[in-house]
């Protein structure tokens, strides 16, 4: 029986292990990153070589190969024992290293390879440590730079500070055994407090800590549990949220450690260069850094990207809402209406928008907003037909709940899932148009550091100086695919078909 | 472990302290006035200058200033805000299209000038006063004019003189036979392809951003949408050289001379030129002689605002009183020329095969072989010798009389825009219904048809044939393509042939392609901004302006331009050599801001 059992194990532990698929997933971004730095490495006209891409092609090959190794272990291991053996795991700790080189995905991976049995604190506490160290180390690079910020010093303190702080945290999350213990209160209300520099994996953590601590019912926080395992367990997920709330983390940050001046100021001694240590991705045609211009730019595409989805769909959701739960005429008026708006498409209607009131972050909002609204709408509407005819709707009504509370009590609260994935899917949506409407000229000022600016300057020099193009570029594509990765998850946790 | 590292920190962070110099430490001195309110300034511009607009925008701010954007996408939103008076500085440009310095100050500064939005009396005295000089003595009334619009009461802040640049195909086209005038537009006759059997068979491609034509009857336009395109319609009395110099080579008059007291100018005429029509879409040579009616009925019609609804080119020939046809010899006998010895007869016949034995009036009956000749004579209201400019500028080319008055037979203050067709009018040489080709050129090219796409112009078959002027290729086609960028896409993967006009950020791109070559020369084409004369602070404080003019640092524009521009003092710079220059000056901008805030 025993050895049926086990060979059971050893026929499905392939498929049911994460460690493998993650290993594999790891191994294929990082030997396709690999290729990129060796293209990019070798200058084909004239066959030199670059040294910053080659030794990053040299330092990715490494961890890749080493990589390749380890997924082979593991496959070795779970044919052989149906489990991965802890010789096999301590090579985590030496994959861990490439957190050095910036290879996110092998280091991550490594995260879930040294410890069996993976907490999602466990796995947060890693993801916060890693944002920590990414927001330090890109900040440090302005270490190069002729002057730093006056507040630049004061900042780094505190940002190494609180990397220490949270080093402490991951050793008592190690040694945590599910019990309450008296430290959560304080390292929770301490987490929260460091999650005001943006990191808000410790946000998350310190949350989770205070629920433990004064939670009465034991199955709310199962079911916080729950929920998390499910998105600490997809990798891609995972690192969709690593990269936005790295981003998130930086445009804080950069209030103290960034000059704002290097990326507004014109410096006609040093335009269009090359990338450099003071310049880490070259200046632009006005001398401007353009690593400081796309720190800086972050912020507007996040503020404007969050806003224009969170006006729609609170807009979209109230009306939604509404029309879903009284129906009839009701429904049929604002549903029409909104017809109507959504007949018109939404780039031309923000163009409109934009042309009639004038370029701003205000009116970009309102504009990017606007043209989303219907969409919202119907989403909701769908989920509160659905949802106003279940028993426990029934039963409020029965017990003669007013229809306000019916609706803010018992059917938004179950009908948020499908928006909130919605919404997460659509904020890179909003990021895109934001840079678009930059590019064709109708964003913000051309000066302000805005993605879409810096790619449009970069767009008249694609042939001299491509880098002006690519990084903006890269950013760009980076966040809005951080969204949609989290999205999806964020849509295998939160729906229940698939518990 | 926890105070080691915290100690480790604490005494890695006293080391950064130590070699880390923050950004107080290397700004030695706080920018802008004293008392923390800041004056504010709008600046309008088109976003096609976006790159101007930000220089200028820095320098203000880093001098002081609060500075606004207003970027309009194009010339047409640009103006609207302009005549509502929606700004402080405006982001101009000027090319003195004619080469001389008259036409670089008068209808942009003089009181009730076309362009112009200011009136000051001492400034209209000197640009009169200039306009009778001659080149040597109108350098220093220039300076002085200079120096009053610009260091004294600061109506403009010069920015910038440009260079005229273009780019060709080498592999294709003959670089020496592509001409790069300061002045004149391309002239198309002396290209000419580097396998000569493909003279007949292929077309010359070039490009042009605008593709709806104003007018084509020379005229009624004066913009990039027709300059060079009238220009080789239409042949005029002379022409200027690459470097600005007025010379009949290449132009309807055989010679030309100034007659004593610099008020009468004499023009002997070709006969080998003859106007050209377009029949089914294919050019076909008249008979009609370009001759000396035809010449006075153009420069009658030029000056005469009255004459065509539209009328866009009048005031720059408003000096001309009378053009007349010249029939007696004797006359030309009597007259001696401006400060040379010699009669006029004797310049005009310098050079010729056959001197002159008689001039006539009726063009059939002119035979240079045989001295029979044609003269034209032009008097001005002053003596006013840049005149010749004038008449070298493409609105005063020569239209066929005969045909304009056969078009034109509607009465000028009854025209209505839905019911006549004038001379010129785009639509008749469209491709659709529309389509009417009056047209009748007296220059080297004649425009056949036209699309959204592209403009076919065929050579004049009867243009000073068997000349070096004769057009060496049969057919010009000229695309329109917008965006610049696309344009010179087009130009290199040989899509084109020349692209006129290459901006500064390409130049390295036409450089590193082996078939292409770039001519350049400065031109003059100038960048200023316009200071705003009614309802801003900026109107009624020449201290706020003169602030906003030491402001400016054109060395920075330069270096931002990769040298690629030249420095400028106002828009008579690149055409007269004044010996001012504009230095920014922080000093200075902190004297007048605080005179400005006394006020």
């Amino acid at each position: 029986m025993s050895t049926h059992k086990d060979s059971l194990l050893k026929k499905f532990a392939l498929k049911a292990t994460s460690e493998y698929a993650q290993a594999n997933f790891a191994l294929v971004v990082s030997i396709a990153l690999t290729l990129i730095f060796l293209l990019a490495g070798i200058d084909f006209s004239t066959g030199a070589i670059k040294p910053v891409f080659f030794s990053l092609f040299i330092a990715y090959a490494v961890f890749s190969i080493i990589q390749s190794f380890i997924a082979y272990q593991v496959k070795r291991d779970l044919k052989r024992d149906g489990v991965i053996r802890s010789s096999t795991r301590m090579w985590g700790y030496f994959q861990l290293l490439s957190v050095l080189v910036g290879n996110i995905f092998t280091t991550a991976f490594a995260f879930g390879l040294i410890k069996k049995k993976k907490s999602p604190q466990y796995l947060f506490t890693m993801f916060m440590l890693m944002t920590q160290f990414y927001v330090i180390a890109v900040s440090s690079l302005n270490l190069f730079k002729p002057y730093v910020a006056n507040t630049f010093l004061m900042g780094m303190f505190l940002l190494l500070a609180i990397f220490v702080f949270q080093l402490v945290v991951l050793l008592l999350v190690i040694k945590d055994n599910g019990q309450l213990s008296k430290w959560k209160l304080s390292v929770g209300i301490l987490l929260i407090l460091t999650s005001l520099t943006g990191n808000l994996f410790a946000l998350a953590l310190g949350l989770f800590m205070l629920l433990e601590v004064f939670s009465k019912t034991p199955s709310t926080v199962a079911k916080w549990y729950a929920m998390w395992e499910k998105i600490a367990s997809n990798m891609t997920a995972m690192l969709g949220l690593f990269f936005i709330l790295f981003i998130f983390s930086l445009s804080i940050c950069s209030y103290w450690t960034f000059d704002y001046g290097m990326a507004v100021d014109n410096n006609y001694g040093a335009t269009l260069q090359m990338p450099s240590l003071a310049y880490p991705l070259g200046t632009d045609n006005f001398g401007r850094d353009v690593f400081s211009r796309i720190v800086f730019g972050a912020r507007i595409s996040l503020i404007v990207g969050v806003l224009s989805t969170f006006i729609p769909f609170v807009v979209g959701g109230i009306l939604g809402a509404i029309s879903g739960y009284y129906g009839k005429r009701t429904d049929n008026i604002l549903m029409r209406l909104l017809d109507v708006l959504y007949a018109i498409p939404g780039i031309l209607l923000a163009i409109v928008i934009i042309a009639a009131f004038g370029a701003s972050t205000t009116t970009l909002v309102i504009a990017l907003s606007v043209g989303s609204i219907p969409t919202y709408a119907r989403t909701m509407r769908a989920n509160v037909l659905m949802i106003s005819n279940m028993e426990y709707v029934m039963s409020a009504r029965a017990l003669g709940a007013s229809n306000l509370s019916i609706i803010f009590k018992q059917i938004v609260p179950n009908s948020m899932a499908p928006m909130i994935v919605k919404a997460t899917l659509t904020i890179g949506g909003a990021v895109i148009a934001t840079s678009s409407l930059s590019y064709l000229g109708l964003g913000i000022e051309p000066h302000i550091p805005e993605w879409g600016n810096i790619l449009k300057v970069g767009s008249a020099y694609l042939e001299s100086h491509s880098y002006l193009a690519i990084y903006p570029g890269i950013a760009i594509i980076a966040l809005v695919l951080s969204f949609n990765f989290l999205g999806d998850g964020l849509r295998d946790a939160l729906d229940p078909k698939l518990d | 472990m926890k105070k080691a590292v915290l100690s480790f920190l604490l005494i890695f962070t006293l080391i950064l302290t130590g070699c880390v110099n923050t950004k107080s430490d290397v700004e030695n001195e706080g920018s802008g006035s004293g008392d923390g309110s800041k004056p504010s300034i709008e600046i309008l511009g088109m976003s096609s200058s976006e790159e101007d607009m930000n220089i200028v925008r820095d320098q203000l701010t880093k001098n002081g200033f609060d500075v606004k954007l207003n970027i309009q996408p194009d010339y047409g939103s640009f103006k609207a805000q302009q005549d509502a008076g929606n700004y402080d500085v405006a982001l101009s440009s000027w090319t003195t299209v004619t080469g001389n310095p008259d036409y670089a100050v008068r209808s942009l500064f003089i009181s009730g000038g076309d362009y112009s939005i200011m009136a000051d009396k001492e400034i209209d005295e000197l640009i009169d006063k200039a306009s009778t000089e001659t080149p040597e003595e109108y350098a220093k009334t220039y300076k002085e004019f200079e120096e009053k619009l610009v260091f004294d009461k600061a109506y403009i802040a010069p920015l910038y003189s440009s260079y005229k640049t273009q780019a060709l195909n080498k592999d294709v086209l003959v670089p020496d036979s592509v001409r790069l005038s300061k002045s004149r537009s391309l002239a198309w006759e002396t290209i000419d392809f580097q396998d000569e059997a493909k003279r007949e068979s292929d077309p010359l491609v070039l490009s042009q951003t605008l593709s709806t034509l104003t007018s084509l009857d020379p005229i009624k336009g004066n913009d990039g949408s027709i300059n060079m395109l009238n220009s080789n319609m239409y042949i005029r009395l002379v022409n200027l050289t690459d470097d600005d110099v007025v010379t009949a080579d290449g132009s309807l008059s055989r010679n030309f001379s100034i007659a004593d007291g610099n008020s009468e100018y004499y023009f002997l005429l070709r006969d080998d030129v003859n106007f050209a029509k377009v029949t089914d879409k294919k050019a076909e040579e008249t008979d009609d002689l370009v001759g000396a009616e035809d010449v006075v009925f153009s420069l009658e019609r030029a000056k005469d605002k009255n004459s065509v609804p539209d009328h866009r080119t009048y005031s720059l020939h408003e000096h001309i009183e009378t053009a007349e046809v010249v029939t007696d010899v004797s006359e030309l006998e009597k007259v001696q020329t401006s400060g040379g010895e010699g009669t006029v007869k004797a310049a005009l016949e310098e050079g010729l095969d056959t001197e002159i034995a008689e001039l006539v009036a009726e063009d059939d009956a002119a035979d240079n072989a045989a001295g029979k000749y044609q003269v034209v004579k032009v008097t001005t209201t002053e003596p006013f010798p840049q005149v010749l400019n004038y008449l070298a500028h493409q609105s005063a080319g020569i239209v066929s009389k005969e045909q304009v008055e056969s078009i034109n037979t509607y009465k000028v203050e009854d025209f209505d825009v839905n019911k006549d067709i004038a001379y010129g009018d785009q639509n008749t040489v469209t491709e659709g219904d529309s389509y009417d080709n009056t047209l009748y050129a007296s220059g080297p090219y004649i425009l056949s048809h036209k699309n959204d796409y592209e403009a076919v112009f065929y050579k004049n078959p009867g243009y000073m044939t068997d000349t070096e002027n004769e057009p060496n290729i049969n057919q010009v086609n000229v695309r329109f393509i917008a965006d610049i960028d696309s344009s010179l896409s087009a130009l290199r993967n040989g899509e084109t042939h020349i692209q006129y006009s290459v901006p500064e950020n390409k130049y390295e791109t036409v450089e590193g392609d082996s078939k292409l070559q770039l001519q350049s020369i400065p031109s003059n084409a100038v960048s200023y901004l316009l200071f705003n004369t009614e309802g801003r602070a900026v109107s009624e404080s020449a201290d706020l302006r003169r602030a906003v003019l030491y402001s400016i640092n054109q060395e920075e524009i330069i270096d931002y331009y990769q040298g690629n521009k030249i420095k400028a003092s106002s828009t008579v710079s690149p055409l007269v050599d004044t010996g001012n220059e504009l230095k920014a000056d922080a000093d200075k901008v902190k004297e007048f801001l605080g005179k400005y805030q006394a006020e």
